[in-house]
């Protein structure tokens, strides 16, 4: 009996040990936090490394030596304060082109306090690093690559999903057949400082809450920086805001894998050209930014929709039509002509479209492009029956001209009804 | 009635050690309270004292009980073996859905063997399930078996066994049979967060087996190992997936996908954040995936729009994955290296005996 007490006290003790430590502690300043273990490995140790994170206690951290190491996957389940570091993200590399099975090269599940740093994972058959159910999150100093963009290449580089306080700084991600850093279901999320490249979509906010994306550069994808809700999730996203990224010559085709159908969801419907699009999501700020050189919509804002979802999905976790949106001091500008693979894609042929059926309407346009922002112009009058101009808060405050067009997406395969509009009066900030 | 107090007696020592090396004060937890925990596995399959006679004849000593699932987990074709331990005269208690509530200090052990050309048994491994009386809380661990097949020993890496094996028509198949890491274990037998198991619930175990030739529930009723159980008769049976006989085709597949899917594909599961929901008693459409958009699947989805398009398994994602072997694409992640052809027919033929419907 004496023994069990003497156990509780032990728990007792640590449990004040905790306190303190998460009193000090966040994800801030993670890195001055003391672990209980440390554990150092060099290349050639991967079997003990496996067996470390198979093992793991709480607070421990781990350090990677500078070096090559392979992998067939590694993961970490249930821990607390977790710490895995190399020695620079040109020096500790980890490659798990030797993949034999799961969805992923590294995946951490439940663990309250991980971090990840200072070195690059590539070439993974699925994801590169996902992060399910966890919180208290750091992902900094780390390059995420696939060697080649394709379809062959998983899908998300960077992933953490229904996870909670993120951080992700100073990372870069390559080659991801979806999304370079994505965002999934999540709430209190910053990505910042990073860059994309090369990617179907740079960095993706998706179904998350309470997002910050700011000082980060997302180039040569095939659209730069998404914003996405999908239907029957765990949650609705919202309350996201970018700004001083800088978003530029996102043209590359989309190589999401396609099937016989073609593929319709997700980042699939991304057209090459594409520097910013919010879908089916509410209370969006986009603001300083510089959006350079996406070839066929510096911003697109559209509804589930205009992607062929069904009122029937609408319930607590999803509304399809895009609410909130505020759109101000971004520099918006656009090359001279649509990028090659948006001919090839569905979304960027009516793109293409409607640059054309503007022109055609307006000869006073002197063929212009496309406008800066296109909106689909599916609103809430579609399930209100409503008439409002501006329904749902749609609020740009943007200099220049050729800003905006009202797509008329509702028409868009009815010639005869279809108008697309560049009257954006209803959609200037009040 | 002896040797099965040896084997109480043998678990019981393995706690009382480790409550002993905690008080030596060796911190093995940082953060948390109470998290000391109290079972030790033993190193060896053999130290535990299941089995009389050759270990590998799995010939339980008595406290050792065998049971059979009504539709199993399909394991790239391997024979399994299942046994309960229960300690001392304690009993399981009756849940309708889930898994059974277990006494602490429950063992289950699973058994994974293949059939080789020349019709032998041929171990591989063998898994643990405890339920530590410390913090009342589900453990695993594998057990890899020799070469001599005399013995298994502690394995928590995982290990890539090359084999070869007759599948369930005898017609030899070579695979690099995955035994899983402990973290494995951990993604598919763990429910908000907390591991549990996932073939003993009572619907899965509520029928004849052969061995037996009685109903099972009713035998653990009949020897006091269970309480709470209904008549027997009111309890919910989950259909033998491949008993065509009995069962629609529709309750086959559902049943199917209950066992090979809903432990992620749930709720409380790994592959929440999916939306696709798999377990025989889910109703609602889009759960089930049909014409459902696929979340983060990436290229797992062959390009396909949705998991389930209705009278069109082709075009059926979830189908898809079940018949590839990729990495990255194939259902489920773990746990199978070669294609279940009798499972995925069924599917198939199950979808494609859907009323055909398309989207929009």
């Amino acid at each position: 009996m004496n023994r069990i007490f003497k156990n509780n006290w032990y728990g007792l003790c640590i449990l004040v040990l905790a306190v303190l430590v998460s009193c000090n502690g966040n994800t801030e300043k993670e890195t001055q936090e003391a672990y209980i273990h440390e554990l150092t490995f060099k290349p050639g140790e991967e079997a003990r490394v496996l067996e470390a994170l198979l093992t793991i206690r709480d607070s421990t951290s781990i350090l990677l030596k500078a070096g090559l190491y392979k992998f067939d996957n590694l993961s970490i389940v249930k821990a607390k304060q977790v710490q895995l570091k190399g020695e620079g993200r040109d020096k500790t590399i980890l490659d798990f082109s030797a993949q034999s099975q799961g969805g992923e090269g590294i995946r951490i599940t439940d663990v309250t306090g991980f971090s990840i740093s200072d070195m690059t994972i590539r070439d993974s058959r699925g994801d590169l690093l996902k992060i399910n159910k966890s919180r208290d999150i750091v992902v900094r100093e780390l390059n995420a690559i696939w060697k080649t963009s394709d379809s062959t290449s998983g899908g998300y580089a960077i992933y953490p999903v229904l996870c909670k306080k993120i951080l992700v700084e100073n990372c870069y991600a390559e080659g991801a057949s979806d999304a370079g850093i994505y965002i999934g279901q999540s709430d209190s999320a910053v990505v910042r400082h990073c860059k994309a490249a090369k990617n179907v979509a740079g960095c993706e906010i998706e179904n998350t809450t309470n997002a910050e994306v700011y000082n980060n550069e997302f180039y040569d994808n095939t659209a730069g920086f998404l914003v996405f809700d999908l239907p029957g999730l765990s949650q609705r996203g919202g309350h996201v805001k970018a700004y001083d990224n800088y978003l530029h010559d996102n043209n590359r085709i989309n190589f999401a894998k396609a099937g016989s159908f073609g593929t319709s969801w997700g980042v699939g419907n991304a057209a090459p050209g594409s520097g910013i699009i919010i879908l089916a999501t509410s209370n969006v700020e986009l603001y300083r930014n510089r959006v350079i050189n996406n070839n066929s919509s510096a911003i697109t804002i559209a509804s589930g929709f205009a992607v062929g979802e069904t009122p029937d999905k609408i319930n607590d976790q999803y509304f399809p039509v895009s609410k909130h949106i505020r759109i101000y001091e971004n520099t918006l500008e656009m090359g001279p002509a649509f990028p090659g693979p948006a001919a090839l894609h569905h979304i960027g042929k009516l793109l293409m479209g409607i640059e054309q059926q503007l022109n055609q309407q307006d000869p006073g346009r002197k063929n212009k492009r496309i406008p800066l922002i296109m909106y689909d112009g599916i609103s809430t009058n579609l399930l209100t029956k409503g008439t409002a101009a501006n329904p749902d808060s749609i609020c740009i405050a943007q200099a220049g001209d050729n800003l905006f067009v009202n797509a008329d997406f509702l028409n868009i395969e009815k010639p005869a009804l279809w108008k697309p509009s560049t009257d954006m009066a209803a959609f200037i900030c009040k | 009635m002896r040797t099965y107090q040896m084997i109480a007696a043998g678990i019981l020592a393995g706690f009382g050690m480790l409550l002993l090396q905690q008080c030596k004060g060796k911190p093995s937890t940082g953060s948390d309270a109470p998290r000391q925990t109290g079972f030790e596995f033993k190193n060896k399959l053999s130290d535990y004292g299941f089995f009389k006679g050759a270990i590998k004849e799995l010939v339980p000593n008595s406290g050792v009980v065998r049971y059979e699932l009504h539709t199993p987990l399909f394991t790239d074709y391997t024979v399994k073996d299942r046994f309960i331990v229960l300690p001392g005269d304690s009993q399981m208690h009756y849940v309708s859905r889930g898994p059974l509530q277990f006494p602490d200090a429950t063992v289950i052990i699973k058994n994974f063997a293949y059939t080789n050309e020349q019709h032998q048994k041929v171990m591989i491994e063998t898994r643990l399930l405890v339920k530590d009386p410390a913090d009342h809380e589900w453990k695993v661990m594998n057990y890899l078996w020799n070469k001599e097949q005399t013995d298994a020993v502690k394995h928590i890496t995982g290990a890539r066994v090359p084999i070869r094996f007759l599948d369930d028509r005898q017609v030899p198949v070579s695979t690099i049979y995955q035994v899983p890491n402990t973290n494995d274990c951990k993604r598919c037998h763990t429910q908000e967060g907390a591991l549990m198991p996932i073939g003993p619930k009572a619907r899965n175990l509520n029928f004849s087996p052969a061995f037996l030739g009685s109903n099972q529930l009713a035998d653990w009723v009949n020897r006091h190992m269970i309480t709470g159980v209904p008549d027997v008769s009111t309890v919910e049976q989950l259909p033998a997936w491949n008993d065509a006989q009995h069962y629609t085709l529709e309750q086959r597949a559902r049943a199917y996908l209950d066992v090979n899917c809903a432990h992620c594909h749930t709720r409380s599961g790994d592959a929440y954040n999916t939306g696709l929901f798999l377990e025989y008693e889910q109703k609602d459409p889009q759960a089930l995936g049909i014409l459902k958009s696929p979340v983060s699947a990436g290229g797992g989805a062959g390009g396909l729009n949705y998991d389930l398009v209705p009278g069109d398994a082709t075009h059926s994602i979830l189908a898809y994955r079940m018949s590839s072997t990729e990495p990255g694409t194939a259902m489920p992640e773990l746990a199978r290296t070669v294609i279940h052809k009798e499972g995925v027919k069924l599917i198939v033929d199950w979808i494609n005996a859907m009323p055909k419907r398309t989207a929009k």
